[in-house]
């Protein structure tokens, strides 16, 4: 069912932890809400469920108005964060409790198919102490699903977890959601959590949805520092706007402060609106979009810049092995230490600290955004 | 860490070597210890069930003459106890309902909820705790006298009531804030009502400290004298106030009966506390 959040907003005393927000999930999906703590998220969650009631706003499910009903006449259901599973009811009695609730008599099969689905089916008589993280991160899933709600939510189900079974949760949740084809609201601070899962993703901060989208669409096109920076690593280099048109109608170009550099960009990338000549912008570029070049062969064919790439000059700091890549810093002219992740394929060997080379990389994969916001939002929260 | 390791191997060559008494007390010392304080708090009630097979020559019961299970056998046989006994039992068991349930009311208002006074209230249900029971006695008793109060029955029961209030307070309260409000929200969640909420949710949550308030309850009543002394009318004479009024004139075998089996019914109750406990874990 499509849940619709329209205006909806909620103060606690004089802190606004929602601001006035608009939000269709639509029927089906997989909707992640994602942000560092204290961003609202888990509060509209709340709304979502009825725990929590809305300063002002409404919330549709469907074309039903559920603004004002309490949580247990509200076809949803939660999946909370370290479970709440009721300590003095084995396992059977808590997945059961809902349909208990709604005086269904016979509920040995349903509770067996729940225990299949969650392959907990030798589990069924212990009590929640005596199982572990993973299993009773799935009987909470197991105790929400059974209602067969309209709309399941998920606040950080998966946050009790270690690593290596929350990789393996991730994918689970994603298989048992295509299966039931319910919606769900994932509420999570994790941004690999969110991409990996999500159909849409909503990155919030402040209490505001920063930007919407499919993980995709937020991870190559963001809209804002604040998503930039959360979503993996950017680039963030100042910049101000050439007169526009000389690089032909879709295209921008740039200069960049402090160097004597100039860049190009999709128009359609830049994210002010209304830029003109000397509009400044910050312009980034993920890591792993760039390829580095010892300045010694930079002109030269095969190994040097292709003539159609952006270029900065800059040395390199600091240089670590990751692995599947490298992973280096370099110092640029244009004021900020660059990262850039080279795949652990030919490297030259000359890329050691102190070398000097040129960063290069397409136009297409730049962006930009208004200079007038913080250039670190949303770094140091990851 | 290094030196625990130290402490181990020397352990380990010394058990090889031969058996030192010293050693042997070293290492059984908090053994010991357990046993005799086991022992300095068992060893009086162990007397009083030893003497309750005794048969004096005279009234007291303070020498060991004869076994004998006469006051067994006939454990009403002194004038006028069993009846005290029934009407302790009977203020003891109401005192224990009304104070629980208004005790498990107040806690859950001081543990949930914010208001008014609040802290004042809590500083208040402390006071019958930490306040001298005579002073208490002896004040509540003047307070019926100038309201004249009928003393008696209700006099006393309303005595208990005050007193045990503050237990089950405090028993329920810890118990109510350890509990996690995220269980209720759980259960509103998955389609129970308020009502259904605090039936299959809070209610059994908080049960431990319920229980454990009602239990202390009971037995303070029980066994009050003091206060019940003060409060107590001409016709209404307690077990306790029994005792102490045969302990002047000579003390029946029939008290120790009387108390070795509510030693026995108290010790098997917990016991099988304790073994319903273990299965359950086990399964």
């Amino acid at each position: 069912m499509t849940i619709t959040l329209s205006g909806i907003a909620k103060t606690f005393g004089d802190f606004t932890a929602v601001h006035p927000l608009d939000l269709t999930v639509p029927e089906g999906s997989f909707f992640a809400l994602l942000g560092a703590s204290g961003c609202g998220k888990t509060t509209t969650l709340r709304m979502i469920a009825g725990l929590e009631e809305p300063t002002s706003g409404s919330i549709l499910l469907g074309e039903d108005d559920i603004t004002r009903l309490p949580p247990h006449k509200r076809p949803v259901n939660t999946v909370f964060q370290n479970y709440a599973l009721f300590p003095h009811l084995d396992v059977t009695e808590n997945i059961a409790f809902g349909l208990r609730r709604r005086g269904v008599k016979s509920v040995s099969k349903q509770v067996a198919e729940m225990l299949d689905l969650v392959q907990l089916g030798d589990m069924a008589r212990r009590k929640p102490r005596q199982l572990s993280g993973g299993q009773q991160q799935r009987v909470a899933l197991a105790r929400a699903l059974i209602n067969r709600p309209q709309v399941l939510l998920l606040d950080e189900p998966l946050g009790a977890l270690d690593l290596k079974l929350r990789r393996q949760m991730q994918l689970e949740l994603k298989r048992i959601q295509t299966e039931v084809g319910i919606t769900f609201v994932h509420v999570t601070h994790d941004q690999e959590e969110a991409m990996t899962m999500a159909d849409s993703v909503a990155v919030m901060y402040g209490g505001r949805v920063e930007q919407l989208g499919p993980p995709a669409e937020l991870y190559e096109n963001p809209r804002s520092t604040f998503v930039a920076n959360f979503l993996g690593t950017s680039n963030l280099i100042e910049a101000e706007v050439l007169s526009p048109g000389t690089a032909g109608p879709e295209q921008l170009r740039v200069q960049v402060v402090g160097a004597d550099a100039t860049l190009r960009l999709p128009a359609a990338r830049c994210a002010v609106d209304g830029v003109g000549a000397g509009t400044k912008v910050l312009v980034g570029v993920r890591p792993e979009k760039i390829s580095l070049a010892h300045t010694d062969d930079a002109d030269s064919v095969p190994r040097g810049v292709p003539e159609d790439h952006n270029r900065l000059t800059g040395r390199i700091t600091d240089a670590s092995y990751l692995g599947v890549s490298w992973q280096y810093v370099v110092e640029s002219p244009a004021g900020t230490q660059l990262t850039v992740y080279e795949q652990n394929v030919s490297r030259d060997s000359r890329l050691t600290p102190g070398a000097h080379v040129v960063l290069h990389w397409q136009p297409a994969h730049t962006f930009a955004l208004d200079a007038a916001q913080d250039a670190a939002a949303g770094e140091e929260a990851v | 860490m290094s030196t625990t390791v130290h402490a181990s191997a020397r352990s380990g060559s010394g058990a090889r070597g031969p058996a030192s008494p010293v050693r042997w007390l070293r290492r059984n010392a908090v053994v010991l210890v357990g046993c005799a304080a086991l022992a300095y708090l068992l060893v009086p009630n162990l007397v009083v069930l030893l003497f309750s097979f005794n048969k004096p020559a005279g009234r007291f019961n303070y020498a060991w003459r004869t076994f004998s299970t006469d006051a067994w056998t006939d454990p009403c046989g002194v004038a006028d106890m069993c009846g005290s006994l029934g009407l302790s039992l009977q203020i003891a068991v109401l005192a224990t309902l009304i104070a629980t349930a208004f005790g498990t009311f107040a806690a859950f208002a001081l543990a949930r909820y914010r208001f008014r006074g609040k802290s004042t209230t809590n500083a208040l249900i402390f006071l019958p705790m930490a306040m001298p029971e005579v002073v208490m006695g002896a004040s509540l008793g003047t307070l019926f006298l100038n309201t004249r109060v009928q003393f008696g029955f209700v006099t006393i029961l309303i005595a208990h009531v005050m007193f045990c209030l503050s237990f089950v307070v405090v028993a329920v309260k810890a118990r109510v804030m350890s509990m996690d409000p995220r269980l209720e929200e759980a259960a509103r969640d998955l389609y129970a009502g308020p009502f259904q909420t605090f039936w299959r949710v809070t209610l059994p949550l908080a049960a431990p400290g319920i229980a454990a308030g009602a239990m202390l309850s009971f037995a303070l009543s029980f066994d009050d004298f003091i206060i019940t002394q003060f409060n107590a009318g001409p016709s209404t004479v307690t077990f306790p106030m029994f005792v102490w009024g045969a302990a002047q004139r000579g003390v029946p075998v029939q008290v120790n009966v009387i108390g070795s089996a509510m030693f026995v019914l108290a010790l098997a109750i917990v016991l099988g506390g304790q073994l319903a406990a273990n299965r359950r874990k086990k399964s």
